[in-house]
């Protein structure tokens, strides 16, 4: 490893009374990639901010190069080559991957000044080439996946010649293979000494591509290791400050025979092909796969919320025909769907309306008028019972923490004690801490005999809490079995089709 | 200690409270400015002239709450005077002629809802279309001639008083508690607010979005029609060019109020406070002599600065 390419001195940031940084000194050598680690909340956005320009710090110093820089603005963090991936992405839906790629920096037909869109193509089709991505450029973003237009992102900041790239969650939501694509440009671009910060919840991932790794903990510097230096174990205890028992709780009990959910045939098109499960009271059922075999599609259909599917669906053995959610939920089923943010919250509204909105009968007097004290004593008992923190029932859920808003999102449902509990990724960008909370709650919810389906890429987590895994392959089932007979290599070897089914 | 103080004094001033003060502000000015602002009689006119534009401005806030506009309002009370007008010179029935009034309204209102949930078109598109054929409907029906000479005793309701009170300010105020107690205390408001903040979010909550989708244009069609019946009766005259620009002045009152036109935010209160300093500036206007045209410019710099001072937190 070669020199400090930046250093970050003694940083302090408070906003209002909190501490969201103090005393925190770290560097990156070239052509390092440096993973940053902590709960929600442990001050990695604001560094990462910190170093984009996005705020400003209260106290210490940057050098880049060794050479004391100040950072006013986005703009001048990218003038030093500073370029920061967000999970909000930057791209223009209604434009093409290359007008993407070159957006604000696209080469200029001299003496007229229009866009010369043959070079355009030209460069953006090395580009692809370079890195070995088999997309096609004339593409529109709007047209290609999450994953895949995290790379175009990346691939935008490489086009205005970052050395300094920061990754926020760069995984979340992606495939387990355009998670080795990731990594594959990564490494290409530690070649080409780009250093690189990354902001991973998965420890796993860590140990896959990074050569060093800071955790933070309130703010503060905790502990920097060499990843060979350094094992998960200790991670996860630095990180949360403390031992923890299991990352993946077990349950008490097992599954009960009365079947809840049974499919005949359910069919979309392009989707899901003839899909016949069950699920039983008190079960937790996994259902798992790469991305696009059809989970989500799967947890809609059984939810309701899209049309266009065929077959037949017996709740408690009995046929129903869902129309809407409504029935859905009439029925027992309540749904945790996979963006908390845009399908799950009222970003804008209180915690107790978040949590009430589908169970607001039970706050209503008078058969008309809703009453603020049923409301608040309502919401104040299931947010003690998750845990949610702070319980502050008028704070916005926007203000929240990853982990808390999944628990309103979850909350939400409890009000209204289901039957049945679907629950898509239902750990996605929450921290170690407050997956174990989920994973107890999941464990709490199945031993008092709710169904639980997990629809989740995380093969990790379906392998250790559910009791039993169905494996999607283009919405096909191409396996259904317990999770104590499959290891999480088979699950993923089956999900990505390296291996056939029975 | 001292930030967090004037955070909330902010917070109320940028609220329901800044309104309020802003009105206080706006009527001493007037009465400073005119002997003829602060008496009686120019009271009742300016509750005459707000009633009408809050009822409507109560419709449009149902619909701004869940996140749609309905620009076809204007056109809506013109076209339901005209009905009501031509019904009552035909029938000589009164409360025939009201209720076609009425209905027409919300007849409206049920096309752009169906227009806009189930043929899934832009609200602005559809209501701005609606707009246009609501009010060449009215140009149509009388050839765009008023309709004048309508019975004396049409014009309580518009020009009326029950022990001093205009009838039109007492409908207006009924139709506004309604409104309040529904959207404020009821889970159909909830509902509907949270519509407007986040559609999908909604749907999964298993809340029947279509449903309140369409009460929201409904309503604010019919109070259209109620409307358009008020100014036929104050004018004992349809005019088929009625409430032309209403809509505008109706957007503007509701927004003032501290609505966001992207949905889910938005009160009542703010509501009848935003309509009534829009009527109490257009009658101060009035009285003081500034020029119709000079009036307007007016009114676009209040909306402008009410709007940029909330912006800044």
């Amino acid at each position: 490893m070669g020199q400090a390419i930046l250093e970050v001195k003694n940083i302090y940031k408070n906003f209002g009374g909190i501490k969201a940084l103090q005393d925190v000194s770290l560097s990156l050598k070239e052509g390092e990639i440096h993973a940053l680690i902590g709960e929600n909340g442990a001050g990695k956005s604001t560094l990462i901010k910190i170093l984009t320009g996005v705020i400003k710090m209260d106290e210490g110093e940057i050098l880049l190069n060794g050479k004391r820089t100040i950072i006013e603005n986005p703009i001048s963090a990218r003038i030093n080559g500073i370029v920061a991936i967000y999970q909000e992405l930057s791209l223009i839906e209604s434009l093409s991957i290359a007008q993407n790629i070159f957006l604000g920096n696209e080469p200029i037909k001299k003496i007229i000044g229009w866009i010369d869109n043959k070079t355009l193509k030209k460069r953006a089709s090395n580009y692809l080439k370079e890195f070995n991505i088999g997309f096609d450029f004339d593409c529109k973003i709007s047209e290609i996946g999450l994953g895949q237009k995290r790379i175009i992102e990346i691939l935008k900041a490489m086009s205005i010649n970052a050395k300094i790239l920061l990754l926020d969650e760069p995984t979340t939501g992606m495939s387990g293979a355009e998670i080795i694509t990731l990594f594959k440009i990564m490494d290409k671009l530690k070649k080409k000494k780009v250093n690189m910060f990354f902001i991973s919840h998965n420890i796993e991932e860590i140990f896959r591509i990074c050569d060093k790794v800071t955790v933070l903990r309130n703010g503060k510097n905790v502990g920097t290791y060499k990843i060979n230096n350094v094992d998960h174990q200790t991670l996860v205890k630095t990180m949360l400050g403390k031992e923890i028992e299991d990352e993946y709780p077990r349950r008490k009990l097992k599954p009960l025979p009365d079947v809840l959910i049974q499919t005949e045939d359910f069919f979309a098109k392009g989707m899901l092909e003839k899909i016949n499960l069950n699920l039983h009271k008190g079960e937790i059922l996994g259902i798992t796969g790469a991305m696009g075999a059809g989970k989500s599609e799967l947890g809609e259909a059984l939810f309701a919320s899209v049309k266009k599917i065929s077959g037949k669906l017996k709740i408690k053995e009995r046929q129903v025909n869902f129309k809407t959610p409504i029935d859905a939920y009439m029925n027992g089923i309540a749904y945790v769907p996979e963006d908390r943010k845009t399908q799950g919250l009222f970003l804008n509204y209180s915690v107790e309306n978040n949590l009430l909105i589908a169970n607001i009968n039970k706050a209503i007097i008078g058969k008309l008028f809703i009453s603020s004290q049923r409301k608040r004593k309502l919401s104040m008992n299931i947010a003690k019972k998750l845990r949610i923190i702070p319980l502050d029932m008028t704070i916005k859920a926007q203000n929240l923490s990853g982990g808390n808003q999944q628990k309103v999102v979850i909350g939400k449902w409890l009000i209204g004690s289901p039957d049945i509990l679907i629950m898509d990724e239902p750990t996605r960008g929450i921290d170690v801490g407050a997956k174990i909370e989920v994973f107890n709650l999941i464990n709490d919810l199945a031993d008092n005999g709710v169904g639980i389906i997990i629809l989740s890429s995380e093969f990790q987590e379906v392998k250790n809490i559910c009791d039993r895994i169905i494996i999607l392959r283009k919405g096909v089932i191409v396996r259904e079995v317990n999770s104590d007979d499959i290891s999480t290599e088979e699950i993923l070897a089956l999900a990505l089709g390296v291996k056939n089914g029975r | 200690m001292v930030g967090k103080k004037n955070q909330i004094v902010s917070k109320f001033l940028k609220g329901e409270l800044g309104l309020l003060l802003a009105l206080i502000f706006i009527v001493i000015l007037f009465t400073l400015l005119s002997d003829y602002f602060l008496i009686p009689k120019n009271l009742f006119n300016i509750t005459r002239q707000v009633s009408t534009n809050l009822i409507v401005a109560i419709g449009m806030t149902f619909v701004i709450l869940n996140g749609e506009i309905d620009l076809s309002v204007g056109g809506v009370a013109a076209l339901s005077g005209i009905a009501t007008a031509s019904v009552l010179i035909s029938t000589g029935s009164m409360s025939l002629a009201i209720i076609t009034g009425i209905l027409i309204g919300m007849l409206v209102g049920v096309i752009n809802g169906i227009l806009v949930i189930y043929g899934k078109v832009q609200s602005f598109i559809v209501t701005l279309a609606m707009m246009g054929i609501a009010r060449g409907t009215a140009l149509f029906w009388c050839d765009g001639r008023p309709i004048s000479n309508l019975a004396e005793e049409f014009s309580f309701f518009g020009a009326g008083f029950i022990k001093n009170i205009p009838v039109s300010s007492i409908i207006a105020i009924f139709i506004f508690i309604i409104a309040y107690i529904f959207i404020h205390r009821t889970k159909h408001g909830l509902y509907i607010r949270s519509i407007g903040a986040n559609l999908e979010a909604s749907k999964l909550s298993a809340i029947p979005i279509n449903r309140y989708r369409i009460i929201t244009f409904i309503t604010s069609g019919t109070l259209s029609g109620v409307a358009g019946v008020i100014i036929t009766s104050r004018l004992l005259s349809a005019q088929p060019v009625a409430a032309t620009g209403l809509e505008l002045d109706v957007i503007a009152a509701v927004i003032l109020g501290g609505a966001s036109l992207s949905g889910g935010i938005g009160t009542m209160i703010g509501t009848l406070l935003g309509s009534t300093i829009i009527g109490v500036i257009d009658n101060g206007m009035n009285l003081v002599g500034i020029s119709a045209f000079f009036q307007q410019i007016v009114k676009g710099i209040i909306i402008l600065a009410a709007v940029l001072i909330k912006r800044r937190d």
